[in-house]
């Protein structure tokens, strides 16, 4: 696979987006950039451009409209930009022009540029995933940014970007699910992570369910969310005993039910009739979960 | 508030951390130096240099740290040429980042032609990207190596207010700010500068273009020795105003002309995204809470 999208058309996309959002002085700084870079393209210009962006474009936030969001879905399906800043969306829509018509040159260039990246660059770059060409080839860089402890950049990776349901196979796939659960990174904003549920996952998840129990310690309610299509492998009995938990626990603990086909499940979910209505109504969700949880953490 | 401009925090633990922000350290400046052995591979540069840029700015973070760092090929390593070569061919990839406040340390060791060819070359690299320098003077023949690296740096046309020379001593003080250079001192305490000569210097001297710092790094030194000597000035009666200078304002001075360190960064941090505010303390294990204000939730981490 070599495209994602199409570039010129992802181009206009960031174009517009930065050109009603960056002051007269960026502005004029981009275009010198573009200019050169277009003219007569050298890889010391390019990654000059990209390493002192800041001296240049703010970190601003996007704060998209509606309409720009449909955009963003349109350009690439799970596409996410508003949760980036000005920065950031600079810096892909300088990534976008490195020159990517042959493979071997293209991934030599970017793990060059991934090798030598600060903070901010790498999390710029992972989080222009979904739109990289050669995406398959950069499986491996995005496993290897998937090692990392720095919060941001393991974010960039995992949240809001349909990079990893898309290319990572279910070895990489599940790592990475566990390793959010274990930095209790906020699992609603995984895209498509329903779509690549199995029951390997399911196993691994409730094992480290387990061991935090054992030690005494809170498990990330959203988690359960996982388990909910193998209760019938043996999981119910967790089920049950997250429901006696805690409020967002016991939520949890039902939405899984209601999530699972298993009789025994259902009457479960039967006794808590004000909790049924409130998933019914679709007052109660896993991203209603995950938002909580996310607010009692920052408490 | 204090800031130290030059400390190895690579080497230091997570207490050092911790104290540092205890006794009001808010921003430091990490020198890109040997690591006390040389390096054999220029991929090891590659890596130390990312993580000034990268792993110990975030470190740093967690403990309400702001870091910033010098990026440069020091001197004694500048003495294995085909090495030196290859590190040269990196420094544009780094010098232009963010937080990045100066080329650095560099200057002369055993003054070598190597060491001079060197130095030179990243003169010009500073001054082709604007960047302030912090000059690192020898341990031995050190007056005539402080003369030198000030001479040479005027040669390549650099304007003293944009050079830090470093590791003053009594005998190098009055040539570094006759010539009109920043001149910085460290408190390393047996091989370079003590507090109590350190008062002495600002008695003598003034508090213009002077800095304090601890160079604390893998060796015998102290990450508090800029706090330390702040104390000790006042109970030896150097004003507040000259303790301020000398251990906060000359050193945002001279380092914040490359434009990369802001006073806003650490009293006015910018408005966090959602993301930001919640990302997190992989430095605590699970469990373990963070005794700093900010940040508050609990992460895990994988070693």
């Amino acid at each position: 696979m070599k495209y994602q999208v199409n570039s010129s058309e992802a181009t206009a996309f960031l174009r517009k987006i930065i050109e009603e959002r960056v002051d007269e002085k960026g502005l004029e700084w981009i275009n010198l950039q573009e200019t050169t870079l277009r003219d007569n393209f050298q890889l010391r210009s390019f990654y000059l451009t990209f390493s002192t962006a800041p001296r240049f474009i703010k970190k601003n936030s996007l704060s998209f409209t509606k309409e720009e969001r449909i955009r963003a879905e349109k350009l690439r399906r799970g596409f996410q930009p508003q949760h980036w800043d000005l920065l950031q969306c600079v810096r892909t829509y300088f990534l976008v022009m490195l020159p990517g018509d042959e493979e071997e040159n293209f991934i030599k260039n970017i793990t060059r540029l991934f090798e030598t990246a600060d903070l901010d660059e790498q999390v710029a770059m992972y989080g222009a995933l979904p739109l990289l060409t050669f995406p398959t080839a950069l499986i491996t860089r995005t496993r290897e940014g998937l090692r990392t402890n720095i919060t941001d950049v393991f974010d960039a990776i995992v949240l809001d970007n349909p990079y990893p349901a898309d290319f990572l196979g279910q070895d990489a796939w599940n790592q990475m699910l566990l390793k959010a659960v274990f930095m209790q990174r906020p699992l609603y904003r995984i895209y498509n992570a329903d779509e690549r549920v199995n029951p390997e996952l399911a196993k691994m998840l409730v094992d480290f369910a387990h061991e935090r129990w054992a030690a005494s310690r809170d498990v990330l309610p959203e988690l359960w969310r996982f388990i909910a299509p193998y209760l019938e492998d043996g999981y119910f009995s967790d089920i049950k005993k997250v429901v006696k938990g805690k409020p967002l626990e016991k939520q949890a603990g039902l939405l899984a039910c209601n999530m699972s086909a298993k009789p025994e499940a259902q009457q479960l979910l039967n006794k808590y009739p004000e909790v049924k209505e409130d998933i019914g109504s679709g007052r109660l969700n896993w991203e209603t979960i995950g938002k909580e949880n996310e607010t009692k953490q920052k408490v | 508030m204090y800031i130290d401009p030059h400390i190895h925090v690579s080497s230091r633990t997570t207490d050092d951390y911790e104290a540092m922000r205890k006794a009001g350290i808010v921003a430091i400046i990490e020198p890109a130096f040997w690591l006390g052995q040389p390096r054999t591979k220029v991929g090891s540069f590659q890596d130390y240099f990312n993580s000034l840029v990268g792993w110990e700015r975030f470190r740093a973070s967690q403990f309400g740290i702001k870091h910033y760092c010098t990026i440069g090929l020091n001197s004694k390593e500048a003495n294995s040429e085909a090495l030196a070569e290859e590190v040269m061919d990196l420094l544009p990839l780094y010098v232009g980042k963010e937080g990045v406040v100066a080329v650095g340390e560099i200057g002369y060791d055993d003054q070598t032609k190597a060491e001079d060819k060197y130095y030179r070359l990243q003169l010009e690299l500073a001054k082709e990207v604007n960047l302030p320098v912090m000059i690192h003077t020898p341990h031995r023949d050190k007056k005539r190596g402080t003369i030198k690296s000030m001479e040479v740096s005027r040669e390549h046309g650099l304007d003293p207010s944009m050079v830090v020379v470093d590791h003053n001593n009594e005998e190098t003080v009055k040539e570094v700010l006759d010539r009109g250079f920043w001149a910085a001192f460290t408190i390393y305490p047996h091989t370079k500068m003590g507090s109590e000569r350190m008062v002495e210097i600002v008695r003598k001297y003034g508090a213009e273009r002077i800095i304090v710092d601890s160079a604390a790094d893998w060796g015998i030194s102290d990450p508090l020795a800029v706090p330390k000597t702040a104390k000790l000035m006042k109970d030896q009666g150097i004003s507040e105003e000259d303790i301020h200078l000398v251990c906060y304002q000359n050193a945002l001075t001279a380092y914040g002309q490359s434009g990369q360190m802001n006073e806003n960064d650490w009293l006015n941090p910018e408005p966090v995204d959602q993301r930001k505010k919640l990302s997190g303390n992989t430095i605590l294990r699970g469990g373990q809470h963070p005794k700093i204000e900010g940040d508050t939730s609990i992460k895990g981490v994988e070693n």
